[in-house]
């Protein structure tokens, strides 16, 4: 080994077997050709021999420990996958979610770490196997849990229990970079060869760019990953909530400072002019799409979620008024009757009506919220009110096309409407 | 004998004592990455906007900064200011139409000016209405607050609720958001318990070294000019989709406070991780990963450097790295393809595979196999890339097992 000088084992071992470096370079090279995308980040591990490791595990520093033994005993091209697996964890930040994760729901101990390493795993499996890469025998897959695949670790988190599904799994140990749980082996922050935190996002981002650059080479789960990566999709309440009271709250809508009735405080400081804070209270119009592929349990917390923002930005309940709309719009009903509105429809949807109808009512509205899935045409100029649009998200999982119409694209929102996707998925909030 | 009864003024002495014993508390230097970027970054009279939730120190910590700098700290609640607190008070004088109506500052901003310099700190901003935050521009931007002008010696830090937390917040428009550095304030649970127990972190004010001053403007220019160079749209971009906005994004305003925090953050030889936090605090995460991504890239050796004298080239360690550099030299023999910078890459790569991991050397070495031309004889340092060669048969027969046919 003397071609590799800093490459030597950590610390003096007794004889062993050897680690067969070369083994484990050519799995990785295996791996950076079936996985171009992910070269940078097979090339930025730090490999380090450990005996006290059972596999490969890695940590938050972009090491990459080693068990000679089990170099040894597994084929190249099953090397190859464990590689993938590990560089996974680092690249969709596992141990850093791990944490927020354990802090966030008072996780603590090593069986929920366990928990969290076979969550992160199911969240991973199901992208890394196959073309070029050979799943081994044991690998961790959801369904072996019983549960659906293409999910986040968080949302697998909430779904088991250690039990008799998981009893195949407690070996499992992917290091502190799977899990936040540092190991002993681990040469901690101050150790050689440990990447900066600055230096972990570069790569990740060289990566992330990487895939974005050229989608076509990467899976779907990958593609997604990398839009994420840096921009982590926030909850669909707190955007929507935001978007809602900047609406309200702009100039000629909601309260602001006015000099157009001097203040109550001019009466003790002669000579100065102040402003008054005025409050008209905002109308806010809500146009809801009934067509049959808009759920009512969507509709129902997207409509309580505008009701109790209202509100809260000083609106009355009477001040909210709804107009469901397919085809054709409905009339318009005040959402303190709420309980009576008639949510029919079904069908195809021309929100064009709703709008008219939203705007026609008197007085008009200062704001017009759309809660709709978006396969529908839009107006074409601007409507004379701030728009804001709650997207349902369509076509993610399942078949990315209509089967009827396979080239209908719908209209995008437009660009004068403020968007905020709203996902009621188990990962939303 | 009556029982003693102590005086009630008595009786909050001794309280008085409990409390000074609770105050009496130290400070220790401790390295703290957010911390050392804030104080970077008033150091450089940048605009500064804190964001975290509500009681996790921000105020402590700027307190403790107004120590460390020597600098009386004036707080201002933005959110129950009205905007003539920070545009003037209109005040009607005598003959308003021949004179002009002043506009009135408050008292703090007058003692403020009379200090002549002075840590302002703007609390609660988020949660200020748009009227305020449009008159808060004047006072971050043009340092103005009425007929007042602050002195230069003022330097500005806000603070505000994630939209999240602020339970009535209206968000930072895009003008506003884009004149401040926005860093994310964290706690460290470790520091908390440190300093509950007695001994709290105190800032260290970086201390910029003279002999580098001139180094560190030029090394700031060729930063971002090459970069901006490469990459033109993002000069400017406006925060597109609710998720970015309120936030830091890229303009020419945004991009000279990243230069004047490079040119800061190179005289005081601070981190990357500092840095970091202060590019991607300015113009946004995207843009500023990718600018550090190419600052990473300058602190690369030079292909032409390395071609010229392979026997000595320095290659990084890291294995992404010298892959890297590696793919610049083959580029930079593709470019300009002669036998002997051919020759010399065949010798750099030799030089890759006797210091480092071979694996990181099959892909360049591939490629530049294909550059050779029919009258050029392949040199003898190839054989030293037997072992890379040999990795790689090894790899293309794991592909057959694995049934990729590669």
């Amino acid at each position: 080994m003397t071609a590799h000088p800093h490459r030597t084992a950590h610390p003096p071992r007794p004889p062993d077997p050897a680690l067969d470096l070369d083994k484990l370079l050519a799995a990785r090279l295996h791996a950076a050709r079936v996985r171009p995308y992910l070269a940078t980040a097979l090339f930025a591990l730090h490999v380090v021999a450990s005996r006290h490791v059972p596999t490969m595990a890695v940590d938050r520093h972009w090491r990459c420990y080693v068990s000679p033994a089990f170099v040894d005993r597994m084929p190249v091209e099953e090397l190859a996958g464990v590689w993938v697996h590990e560089v996974s964890h680092l690249l969709r930040d596992h141990h850093g979610r791990s944490d927020r994760v354990a802090r966030a729901r008072g996780l603590h101990g090593p069986a929920e770490r366990l928990r969290m390493n076979i969550a992160a795993d199911c969240e991973i499996n199901d992208d890394v196997y196959g073309d070029g890469l050979p799943a081994p025998a044991d690998v961790v897959l959801p369904h072996l849990l019983e549960l659906p695949a293409g999910q986040l670790m968080e949302d697998y988190l909430r779904q088991f229990r250690l039990g008799p599904y998981t009893q195949g799994m407690a070996w499992l140990d992917c290091g502190s970079g799977a899990d936040g749980r540092e190991r002993e082996w681990d040469l901690g922050p101050d150790g050689a060869h440990g990447l900066s935190e600055q230096e972990r996002d570069a790569v990740r981002f060289r990566v992330a760019r990487g895939i974005t650059a050229r989608p076509g080479d990467a899976p779907k789960g990958w593609r997604r990953w990398a839009e994420e990566a840096f921009h982590p999709p926030q909850p669909w309440r707190e955007l929507l909530g935001a978007a809602l009271r900047s609406a309200v709250s702009g100039a000629g809508a909601g309260d602001d400072y006015t000099y157009g009735r001097p203040a109550r405080r001019s009466a003790g400081v002669p000579g100065v002019v102040l402003p008054s804070l005025r409050r008209t209270p905002p109308r806010v119009s809500v146009v809801i799409d009934t067509s049959g592929s808009v759920s009512d349990r969507e509709l129902g917390s997207a409509l309580l979620e505008v009701a109790a923002i209202s509100r809260a930005v000083g609106g009355r309940r009477d001040m909210v008024t709804v107009v469901p709309c397919d085809a054709a719009a409905g009339e318009v009903h005040r959402l303190c009757r709420a309980e009576g509105i008639p949510l029919t429809g079904g069908g195809g949807t021309d929100l064009r009506t709703g709008f008219a109808r939203a705007l026609a009512a008197r007085p008009r509205p200062d704001v017009v919220v759309v809660l709709t899935d978006g396969q529908t045409p839009w107006p074409d100029a601007r409507p004379a009110c701030r728009t804001v649009v709650g997207l349902f998200p369509r076509q993610r999982a399942g078949s990315p096309v209509d089967e009827d119409d396979p080239d209908y694209v719908p209209d995008t929102p437009p660009d004068w409407a403020r968007v905020v996707t709203i996902d009621p998925g188990p990962g939303a909030r | 004998m009556p029982p003693h009864t102590p005086s009630p003024a008595a009786r909050l002495a001794v309280a008085g004592d409990l409390l000074a014993l609770l105050r009496d508390t130290t400070t220790e230097p401790r390295p703290d990455t957010q911390l050392e970027a804030l104080t970077l970054a008033v150091a450089a009279d940048l605009p500064v906007l804190l964001w975290g939730e509500p009681g996790i120190g921000k105020t402590a910590a700027l307190t403790q900064l107004a120590t460390a700098l020597d600098l009386p700290l004036t707080t201002v609640i933005a959110s129950v200011h009205e905007p003539s607190d920070f545009s003037g008070l209109p005040v009607v004088g005598d003959d308003p139409a021949g004179q002009g109506i002043p506009m009135a500052p408050p008292d703090w901003a007058v003692r403020l000016v009379r200090a002549g310099r002075g840590l302002l700190f703007l609390d609660e901003l988020s949660t200020a209405p748009p009227a305020v935050q449009a008159a808060l521009l004047r006072l971050v931007l043009e340092r103005r607050i009425g007929a007042l002008r602050l002195p230069p010696g003022v330097r500005i830090v806000a603070a505000a609720n994630p939209r999240a937390s602020a339970a009535d917040g209206w968000e930072l428009s895009p003008p506003l958001a884009n004149r401040f550095v926005h860093l994310q304030w964290t706690h460290d649970p470790e520091v908390v318990v440190r300093g509950l127990g007695g001994t709290w972190p105190h800032a260290i004010l970086p201390r910029l070294d003279p002999a580098r001053l001139h180094g560190a403007v030029e090394f700031a220019r060729r930063a971002v000019c090459r970069f901006l160079t490469a990459r033109p749209p993002l000069v400017h971009r406006l925060p597109s989709g609710e998720t970015r906005r309120g936030g830091p994004w890229p303009s020419p305003r945004s991009w000279e406070m990243t230069l004047h925090l490079i040119a800061f953050a190179t005289a005081a030889g601070s981190s990357r991780d500092v840095l970091s936090l202060l590019v991607r605090g300015t113009v946004g995460d995207g843009p500023g990963l990718e600018l550090l991504a190419s600052l990473d890239r300058m602190d690369l050796p030079d292909p032409e450097a390395l071609l010229a004298d392979p026997a000595r080239a320095e290659l990084p360690e890291r294995g992404d790295l010298r892959q890297a550099v590696l793919d610049a030299v083959v580029a930079a023999v593709r470019a300009r393809p002669e036998k002997s910078r051919w020759d010399a890459a065949w010798a750099l790569l030799a030089r890759a595979v006797d210091t480092g991991t071979p694996d990181v050397v099959v892909v360049p070495a591939t490629t530049l196999a294909t550059l050779r031309r029919a009258d050029w004889d392949v040199p003898a340092t190839i054989d030293r890339l037997a072992p890379a060669m040999e990795l790689s048969r090894r790899a293309d027969r794991a592909a057959v097992a694995a049934g990729t046919g590669r």
